[in-house]
């Protein structure tokens, strides 16, 4: 039923002239951008470990430290406002960041750590609860997929309990370090 | 009707086999592929965070009702704005990050090697030339992956970074000032109509007074 639907939108006039100016305008970037080649063993490593190794976790620690480089000056030149609501901006950006990259990076982080730890291949002498997030076929706890299946694994884990670290430490967290940041700025004033 | 414990047995059963679907469908759809893995659930992070986040400036009783006016529609602005643009930037530029390795546009020695040694090199870049297509290409396929795999990860983060921390903060602030400015002359509006004007004057002088007062007095509030 779905399928025949999407079949059927998918062969309107409409959407393939869409797609062939998609097509055409990535075509366009394609060919915009030069050719490049990394000679350097070291450089593609690198690449290499980036896609290993960074995990969600990581992730959001990167966007929360640029966060903090970008977002409080924004907010500090968005002329829109006046000073007051201005500086309460600034101070709750500033304050949302801290708590989010804070929860956010230890909670992923926490979340994949417990399910490397809880899926193990199924073996004699390993306890149940340790297979409990290991996959039906899985051979090696060693392969790249296995690696970045925990990691997804762990990042959704990780999102169901931000539905409650969410309100129970990120807002509370929020607000104080907010108040504590208007009343160091000088108060409401 | 059956009993309780074969429905029990049952749901027991179907639950534990959705699980194991589940755990096979994580594997089989990002287990090769970290960058979808960050933006879809980066997408479903920032839908979670921004409730928590509207939640938290509702309830700070030590923000006052003006500056509400301006945070709640700023979080509810950044929270759609965050959404939209990190799926839409961040997938885009992971789609075109992908594009730009598997068209051969961006390489490796190795990749290069391959490219040169099957005389491709006159179909890098074209946009239905796909290197995982051809032929001779399964001895590369390990070392083409984690090349990839790490590009994603750049683009996804990079598109991230762009749209989270440039993109959504600009857009939002314009959109909750100008409804900061609307639900403050909404909340004027309201005061002028429900003015109790003194005795001896009609209600149209004494707004007219009240209007000078307000174009003279600044409220703390740019309208």
């Amino acid at each position: 039923m779905i399928n025949k639907i999407f079949n059927r939108l998918t062969n309107t006039p409409l959407y393939r002239g869409v797609q062939k100016n998609v097509r055409r305008f990535e075509q366009s970037a394609l060919d915009l951008l030069p050719d490049a080649t990394f000679n350097k063993p070291k450089t593609v490593q690198l690449i290499g470990d980036i896609g290993r190794d960074i995990s969600s976790a990581e992730n959001r620690l990167i966007l929360g430290v640029t966060a903090l480089m970008t977002q409080p000056f924004i907010d500090a030149k968005n002329k829109n406002v006046d000073e007051k609501t201005r500086k309460v901006s600034v101070c709750r950006t500033i304050a949302k960041i801290l708590a989010g990259t804070f929860t956010g990076y230890f909670i992923r982080k926490g979340c994949i750590k417990a399910i490397k730890a809880w899926s193990k291949i199924p073996a004699q002498g390993v306890p149940k609860y340790k297979t409990l997030f290991t996959p039906k076929g899985a051979r090696s706890t060693d392969t790249e997929a296995f690696k970045q299946y925990q990691n997804a694994m762990g990042t959704v884990i990780a999102l169901v309990v931000m539905l409650f670290s969410n309100f129970l430490i990120d807002a509370p967290l929020t607000k104080w370090l907010t108040n504590i940041f208007v009343d160091q700025s000088g108060g409401d004033k | 009707m059956a009993p309780l414990s074969a429905i029990l047995r049952n749901i027991n059963k179907t639950a534990a086999s959705n699980w194991s679907n589940f755990k096979v469908h994580m594997l089989k759809n990002y287990g090769e592929n970290p960058g979808k893995m960050l933006v879809h659930t980066g997408t479903l992070g920032w839908i979670l965070s921004s409730l928590a986040q509207v939640g938290a400036v509702v309830f700070n009783d030590k923000i006052s009702p003006e500056q509400k006016t301006f945070l709640i529609p700023q979080e509810i602005a950044d929270a759609a704005i965050n959404i939209l643009s990190f799926y839409l930037l961040t997938n885009s530029l992971k789609k075109f990050g992908a594009k730009l390795v598997s068209t051969g546009k961006l390489r490796t020695k190795r990749i290069r090697n391959f490219l040169e040694r099957n005389e491709l090199m006159g179909n890098v870049g074209k946009l239905n030339f796909d290197i995982t297509e051809q032929d001779n290409f399964k001895p590369l396929t390990d070392h083409y992956k984690s090349f990839k795999n790490g590009v994603d990860v750049v683009t996804s983060t990079i598109g991230s970074i762009i749209s989270c921390n440039i993109l959504t903060p600009i857009l939002r602030n314009q959109y909750a000032s100008k409804r900061q400015k609307k639900a403050i002359a909404n909340m004027q509006q309201h005061n002028m109509n429900n003015i109790q004007h003194p005795r001896g004057i009609s209600i149209a002088d004494y707004q007219k007074m009240a209007a000078i007062k307000f174009s003279n007095k600044s409220t703390g509030l740019k309208i």
